[in-house]
C-alpha cells in the first residue's frame, strides 16, 4: 500500500528531515516501509518546447527528423508521431528521463541519425488516454517550463508499506490512521479534523424530510452496522487535480468526482464505501439479507459470480445489488448522468467476507480492509466526511433527510488494567510515568493514573481485534519509545543440567556412524510422494486416508507409507551418474491410524549400490555394527519375503533368497535386502541394489545401557584348529558353524568362525572351518587338544559335513 | 712377515673387487681370515718368533683381520642392496594409481548441509542449557494454531498456506511453532527448549520456495524475562552461529503467537552496516521472528501468565544453509541428488 507523505502533512506536521530517514523511523515503531518513492518525477523532467523545423528521415519513409527550440537552444530528434507539426507546442524529454514502466532514454542513433531525447504522447506521461500523437499544448503555453508546472502536478512522497506488516491493524489501512502514527512517533499532534464543529457543520445540512431510502438488515447476515444517507443534484465532473494525484499515486484511476470520492474516503478513513445512482436503487429500499435462493450474481467486473445461500447480499426491492463486503454490481454503478446518490457505509464480519472472498477468488480493496476487522463506531464518520465531499465537488447537491442506520452494534469501551512497573519491568527499560501516559495519549488511548496503576481506554478502533490485554498496551509504549533504546541485558537464570533425550542422541549416534563409519551420505527427500511411485514400487498401500486435501502436484500428494519408494527413486536418480554409492535417510513414514489419525515412523534408510558387485554382504555388516554401536539387543536371521513387518505381506520387490530379517524385542524391525530385479527395472537401474531400513520407532526412547564388562585378560594361551568340510551349495555357512557350536558340547570350545569358503561344483563347495580352545584354568594339553580335534571332525560329520579329502 | 702381511691385504683387496656375489663373498671370508685361512697361515709361522715380534706382528694382524672382516661386511650389505635393489626395480607398483585417479563410485560421505547446521546450532543451545525438542509432522489445528493464539477466524491463517488432509482437521505443521506448543503442556517453569524440524507450506516451488523446509523454534519462560534478556540473548545467539559480533535491531512485526512481536535484523554482515545490494542498501538484514510469548499462548500451555512470562523466536535452518555455502536454489536440499549433497562431504 502506498502512503502519501502530501496527503498525511494535512493531519500532522513532519519533521524536515530526509525521507529515507522519516521510513526507517516509522519502520522501528509501526510497519515496515518496503521503499520510498517519489511522484511527479517524469513531469519535472519533461519540458514544453515549440517544433521549428521538418525534415523527411533520408532512410525512412514515416520518421521524420524534427527541430524544436525550448526558448533558448534547439535540439533534434527522430520522431515518427502523425501530428508532429512546425508552430506546435508538445512535451519533450530529455535524455536520462525515466518513463512509468522502467524505460530510460539513452543516447541512440535512429535509422543513423542521432535523437536527443524523444517528443511525448499523453499516455507516455501518464497525464491522458490519448496515444494517437504527440500531446499537444496550448499555444500560450509556455516555453521551457515543465510539464509537472504547467499542469499543476505537485511532486510526492509515498510509502510503500508492507501490507504484511499491518494485517493486525484495520486502522492503519487509511490515511489518518496512519497520520496518527506519525503524530505519536514524532511527537506532534493530531489535527482534529473530525471533530464535533465538523459533524454539526455537515449536519446542518441535513433535512427534515423523511429519508428517500429506506434500509434493513434482515437476521442470519454477516452485518455489522449499516448507515446511509441521500444526496440530490450532483454534476458528474471530473475531480480536482489534488484528489487525481492522490489517487494515482495511491494505484486507483481516477473516474469521476463521485466515484474518486468513494475511493478517496476510503484511502483516507480506511473504510470502505459505495456510492448507488439512486434511480438504480429499486422501491427505494435497500435489504441486506443472506442470498438464499439468488444462484448467481454478475459484479462490477462483469463476471458472473456463483452464490451459495449463506453469503450476504445488499439488495433493493427487485433483487441483489452487491455481494456485501466485496464487490457491487454494474446496475448500481454511477453513470453520467447521475444526479441522485445514495451512500452506503457498512461493516460486515471479518470471516465471513474473507470466506466468500476466497471461495469466489475476488479480492478487492474494499475486502482487504474488511477481513481486518473494522470498527462499526467509525461507519458514521466516514458517512459525514463522503457528504462533505460531494458538497465540495458538487456544492449546488442537496442532503435529503438524515442519516438512516440500521444493525448498529453495542458498543462497551474495552478498558485494561496495568501498572507501569509491569511495563517497565517486561520492556526492561525504565520509563517515567509521564512518559507512558504521554505515549498512550498520543495514540488516543484515555488513561486513568492512579500512582502508576492505570485504566487505559482503548480507542474502539483499535479493540476490534488488535489490542485486547495488557501485552498489547506494553507493546504500544515499546514500539514509541524505540527498541533500539533498550539496553541489551543477561537473563537471570537457574543452573539445571540438561542432557539429550535418548531418541536425541540415538539419531546423531547413527548419523555419526553412518558418516563416519558406514562412509555414505545422508539425503533428505519429501515425506510426501505419490501414487504413481507407490506403483512402481508394487506397493500396495496408498494410505488413502493420509491424502492431502491440497496438494501443489500429485506426485507429492500421499504421506509416504515407507522410506522405501522415496530411497528407489532417489537410488534410481543416482545411478545415472555414478558407478557405485551409497547414501541414507534418517526420515518418516507414515502409517494410517484410526484412533490418532497417523502414526509418525522414524526409520533409517541405507541404500547401496554396484553396478557390478553386489554390496548386500557389506551393508549387511554395517547394520549389524550400527546396531551393536546402539547397544541393541537384536537377531538378524534370514526371512522370507512374506512376514517383515516394513514392507507388505508377498512384497515383489525384494529379492527372495537374499533377505536378513533385524528382530529386535522379538518383532522385525528392519531388513537388509536387495532389491528384486523386476523393481529395479521398473526405475531403470542398472545394477545391484541393497537396501537396509530399520524402524527406530518403538525403541528410540529407550536407554543405550553400555553393557560392557571388564574380564581378565587370559592367562593360558588357546589352541586353534582349522578344518575344511564339504557343504550343500546352498547350506548358510552359518548353519555349519551353529551344528558345531552346539554339537560339540565342551566347555573349552571358546568360538567357531569360518576361514574361507571356496566353491568346488554347483552343487558343493568347501567350507574351512577354525575353532578356538582354552581353559582359563590351564594350559591344554596335547592330549586334550587332539581328542577336541577328533570331536569336532566327528560332529561336523555326523550332521552331514564331512572332512574334504 | 711384516712383508707378508702387506701382501696379504692388497691380496685380498683385489680379490675382494673381483667379488659379485655373496657367496663368492662368503668364501672369501673363509679364504682370508676363516679357520684354514690365509691369515691362520702366516701366523702359524710366529710359533718361533721372539715375544717383541710376536707382540707386534700380532698387532698387525688383528689389525689387517678387522681390516677385511669390515670391509667383507661393507662388501656384503653392498651387494644385498644391490640385490634388493635389483628385485625392487623389477617389482614395484605404479603410485600414481591412486583413489582420485578411479572410478570406485561415489565414495564421500558426509551429512547433509541442513544437518550440519542444525548440529551446529543444536549445540550452541546445549552449550546454553537448552532442551531440544521433537514433534509430529502431521498436526492437529490446535496445536499448530489455537494454542498459538490463531483462532479460526485470525486473518493470520491467510498467512499460512496450510497443507491440510481431507478430514480438515489434520494437517502438515506449518512452523515448528507446534513444537512449543506442545513443550510447554509437558514442563513446569522455568524451562527453556528449541524445537527443530522440517515445515510445510502449500506454495509455489522456486529457487527460493520450498514446500518443505526446516526451521529451528526456541522458547525461553521463567519469571520477570523481558524485552532487554531477549535482544541480550539473541545478540550472543547470533554472534556464535555468524562467528562474529553482530548488531542486532528489533522492530514491531505481528505473529499472534507473540506480544509485543518483532522482527529481528542484523546489521548486514557484507557491508557492515554501510549498504550494499544484499541489505538493499539499508545496512540491514531481515533475519528471524521474534518476541515476549503471548500470554494466550502461555495460558494454553498451563502457565499462569501474570506469573511467568518469556521470550519464542524462529529460525529459517535453511536461509542459514543457503547462506553459508552460497546455494543458489532451495530445491537441491530435498532433491537427493548426491552431486549436491556429496559437495559437503565429510571426507
Ligand atoms: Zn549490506
Amino acid at each position: 500500500m502506498h502512503i502519501s507523505i502530501d496527503w498525511i502533512k494535512d493531519f500532522v506536521e513532519l519533521p524536515d528531515m530526509d525521507p529515507k530517514d522519516l521510513a526507517v523511523r516509522f519502520t522501528m515503531a509501526t510497519c515496515e516501509v518496503e521503499d520510498v518513492l517519489t511522484t511527479g518525477e517524469l513531469l519535472n523532467r519533461v519540458k514544453i518546447v515549440e517544433i521549428t523545423e521538418i525534415e523527411d528521415h533520408p532512410d525512412s519513409d514515416h520518421l521524420h527528423l524534427v527541430k524544436f527550440t525550448d526558448g533558448k537552444e534547439v535540439k533534434q530528434v527522430v520522431c515518427g508521431a502523425p501530428n508532429v507539426a512546425v508552430g506546435k507546442k508538445v512535451p519533450f524529454a530529455p535524455l536520462g528521463t525515466t518513463f512509468a514502466g522502467g524505460f530510460t532514454l539513452v543516447p541512440k542513433k535512429i535509422r543513423g541519425i542521432m535523437s536527443e531525447g524523444m517528443l511525448c504522447s499523453e499516455t507516455e506521461l501518464e497525464i491522458g488516454d490519448d496515444d494517437s500523437g504527440l500531446k499537444i499544448f496550448e499555444d500560450s503555453a509556455p516555453l521551457g517550463v515543465s510539464v509537472g508546472e504547467y499542469i499543476g502536478q505537485k511532486s510526492d512522497i509515498l510509502l510503500d508499506i508492507d501490507n504484511k506488516s499491518i494485517t493486525h491493524r484495520p486502522d492503519l489501512w487509511g490515511h489518518y490512521g496512519m497520520a496518527r502514527e506519525f503524530a505519536a512517533v514524532f511527537g506532534n499532534p493530531l489535527k482534529d479534523q473530525f471533530n464535533k464543529e465538523w459533524e454539526a457543520k455537515i449536519k446542518g445540512w441535513m433535512t427534515s424530510e423523511e429519508a428517500p431510502v429506506s434500509i434493513s438488515v434482515e437476521p442470519d447476515t454477516c452485518n455489522l452496522g449499516f448507515v446511509g444517507i441521500t444526496m440530490d443534484g450532483v454534476t458528474i465532473k471530473p475531480s480536482p487535480r489534488y484528489m487525481q494525484d492522490r489517487l494515482n499515486a495511491c494505484g486507483m484511476r481516477p473516474i469521476n468526482n463521485i466515484v474518486d470520492i468513494s475511493n478517496y474516503v476510503m484511502l483516507e478513513l480506511g473504510i470502505p464505501n459505495h456510492i448507488y445512482d439512486r434511480t438504480t436503487i429499486k422501491g427505494d429500499r435497500i435489504i441486506v439479507r443472506p442470498a438464499g435462493e439468488d444462484k448467481e450474481f454478475t459484479t462490477l467486473d462483469e463476471v458472473k459470480r456463483d452464490l451459495i445461500p449463506t453469503d450476504t447480499m445488499v439488495c433493493d426491492a427487485e433483487g441483489p445489488s452487491g455481494i456485501a463486503g466485496i464487490m457491487g454490481g454494474l446496475d448500481s454503478s454511477i453513470a453520467d448522468d447521475t444526479t441522485g446518490l445514495f451512500i452506503e457505509v457498512a461493516n460486515w464480519k471479518d470471516a465471513e467476507v474473507r470466506r466468500t472472498s476466497t471461495r469466489l477468488g475476488l479480492r478487492t480493496d474494499a475486502l482487504q480492509r474488511y477481513e481486518k476487522s473494522l470498527d462499526s463506531q467509525l461507519l458514521e464518520r466516514t458517512l459525514l466526511r463522503l457528504v462533505e465531499l460531494v458538497k465540495e465537488s458538487c456544492p449546488e447537491a442537496v442532503v435529503r433527510g438524515q442519516v438512516v442506520r440500521t444493525n448498529m452494534p453495542d458498543y462497551t469501551p474495552l478498558v485494561i488494567d496495568i501498572t507501569t512497573k509491569r511495563i517497565c519491568s517486561v520492556l526492561g527499560k525504565e520509563i517515567s510515568d509521564d512518559e507512558i501516559v504521554g505515549i498512550l495519549k498520543s495514540l488516543d488511548f484515555g488513561v486513568d493514573n492512579s500512582a502508576g496503576s492505570l485504566k487505559v481506554t482503548v480507542p474502539s478502533y483499535r479493540s476490534t481485534k488488535d489490542i485486547e490485554c495488557d501485552a498489547d498496551i506494553i507493546e504500544e509504549i515499546g514500539r514509541v519509545v524505540g527498541y533500539d533504546n533498550i539496553t541489551p541485558a543477561a537473563p537471570l537464570n537457574a543452573v539445571n543440567a540438561v542432557r539429550l533425550s535418548e531418541a536425541k542422541q540415538k539419531s546423531r549416534k547413527i548419523l555419526d556412524f553412518m558418516v563416519n563409519r558406514a562412509g555414505a551420505l545422508e539425503v533428505m527427500t519429501y515425506p510426501m510422494v505419490g501414487e504413481k511411485l507407490l506403483d512402481q514400487a508394487y506397493w500396495p498401500v496408498k494410505n488413502e486416508s493420509l491424502v492431502l486435501a491440497n496438494a501443489m502436484s500429485p506426485e507429492a500428494s500421499i504421506m509416504r507409507p515407507s522410506l522405501i519408494p522415496s530411497l528407489l527413486q532417489t537410488a534410481a536418480l543416482n545411478q545415472k551418474t555414478y558407478s557405485s554409492f551409497r547414501f541414507f535417510e534418517l526420515g518418516r513414514s507414515f502409517l494410517e491410524d484410526s484412533k490418532n489419525f497417523s502414526n509418525e515412523r522414524y526409520q533409517l534408510g541405507v541404500v547401496s549400490f554396484d553396478k557390478k558387485d553386489s554390496p548386500f554382504l557389506d551393508t549387511a555388516n554395517t547394520m549389524e555394527e550400527l546396531l551393536n554401536s546402539l547397544n541393541i539387543n537384536f537377531r538378524m536371521v534370514p526371512g522370507s519375503s512374506d512376514r517383515n513387518e516394513l514392507y507388505p505381506k508377498n512384497w515383489e520387490g525384494i529379492h527372495p533368497y537374499e533377505m536378513l530379517d533385524i528382530q529386535i524385542m522379538g518383532r522385525s524391525r528392519g531388513f537388509v535386502g536387495t532389491i528384486h530385479p523386476l523393481v529395479c527395472r521398473n526405475f531403470k537401474i542398472k545394477g545391484q541394489l541393497v537396501m537396509a531400513v530399520i524402524d527406530l520407532t518403538d525403541f528410540q526412547d529407550q536407554e543405550m545401557k553400555d553393557k560392557t564388562k571388564y574380564k581378565p585378560l587370559d592367562r593360558f594361551p588357546s589352541s586353534l584348529f582349522d578344518c575344511t568340510v564339504v557343504a550343500d551349495a546352498h547350506t548358510p555357512v552359518e548353519e555349519v558353524v551353529a551344528v558345531l557350536k552346539k554339537g560339540i558340547k565342551m566347555k573349552e570350545l571358546d568360538w567357531v568362525k569360518v576361514v574361507d569358503i571356496f566353491t568346488m561344483s554347483d552343487s558343493q563347495k568347501s567350507v574351512t572351518l577354525r575353532a578356538s580352545f582354552k581353559d582359563p584354568g590351564k594350559t591344554l594339553s596335547g592330549e586334550f587338544i587332539r581328542e577336541a580335534e577328533d570331536k569336532v571332525v566327528k560332529t561336523l560329520e555326523s550332521k552331514g559335513f564331512p572332512l574334504k579329502v | 712377515m711384516l712383508q707378508n702381511l702387506e701382501d696379504l691385504k692388497s691380496e685380498f683387496t683385489s680379490a675382494l673387487a673381483e667379488v659379485k656375489d655373496r657367496s663368492s663373498l662368503v668364501n672369501l671370508k673363509a679364504d682370508y681370515v676363516g679357520k684354514k685361512g690365509k691369515l691362520n697361515d702366516i701366523l702359524k709361522t710366529l710359533k718361533d718368533a721372539t715375544p717383541e715380534v710376536k707382540k707386534t706382528l700380532g698387532m698387525k694382524s688383528n689389525q689387517l683381520k678387522e681390516f677385511i672382516l669390515g670391509e667383507i661386511d661393507k662388501q656384503m650389505t653392498a651387494l644385498e642392496l644391490s640385490e634388493i635393489n635389483e628385485k625392487l626395480k623389477k617389482n614395484w607398483q605404479d603410485i600414481t594409481y591412486r583413489s582420485s585417479l578411479r572410478d570406485q563410485g561415489l565414495t564421500a560421505a558426509g551429512y547433509h548441509p541442513v544437518s550440519i547446521i542444525q548440529r551446529e546450532i543444536e549445540e550452541i543451545f546445549s552449550s546454553m542449557g537448552f532442551e531440544i525438542l521433537d514433534g509430529p509432522y502431521i498436526e492437529d489445528d490446535y496445536h499448530n494454531f489455537e494454542a498459538l493464539n490463531i483462532p479460526d477466524t485470525h486473518p493470520a491463517r491467510d498467512m499460512q498456506d496450510t497443507f491440510w488432509f481431507q478430514d480438515m482437521k489434520h494437517l502438515l505443521r506449518t512452523h515448528t511453532s507446534c513444537i512449543q506448543a506442545r513443550g510447554m503442556e509437558t514442563r513446569t517453569p522455568p524451562f527453556k527448549f528449541i524445537g527443530p524440524g522440517k515445515v510445510f507450506r502449500c506454495e509455489a516451488t522456486d529457487a527460493s520456495h520450498e514446500a518443505a523446509f526446516h526451521q529451528l523454534e526456541g522458547m525461553m519462560v521463567g519469571k520477570d524475562i523481558s524485552v532487554a534478556n531477549l535482544i541480550y540473548f539473541m545478540k550472543t545467539l547470533l554472534s556464535e552461529i555468524f562467528r562474529k559480533d553482530v548488531n542486532v535491531r528489533l522492530r514491531p512485526g505481528f505473529f499472534p503467537f507473540v506480544e509485543p512481536g518483532f522482527e529481528l535484523d542484523i546489521e548486514c554482515l557484507i557491508c557492515g552496516g554501510d549498504g550494499c545490494s544484499v541489505c538493499k542498501q539499508s545496512g540491514w538484514v531481515e533475519l528471524l521472528p521474534c518476541g515476549m510469548v503471548h500470554p494466550n499462548v502461555l495460558k494454553h500451555g498451563g502457565i499462569d501468565p501474570d506469573e511467568y512470562n518469556g521470550f519464542a523466536f524462529g529460525l529459517g535452518l535453511d536461509r542459514l544453509v543457503m547462506m553459508r555455502y552460497g546455494i543458489d536454489d532451495i530445491r537441491h536440499l530435498h532433491s537427493g541428488n548426491l552431486s549436491f549433497v556429496s559437495q559437503f562431504k565429510s571426507y
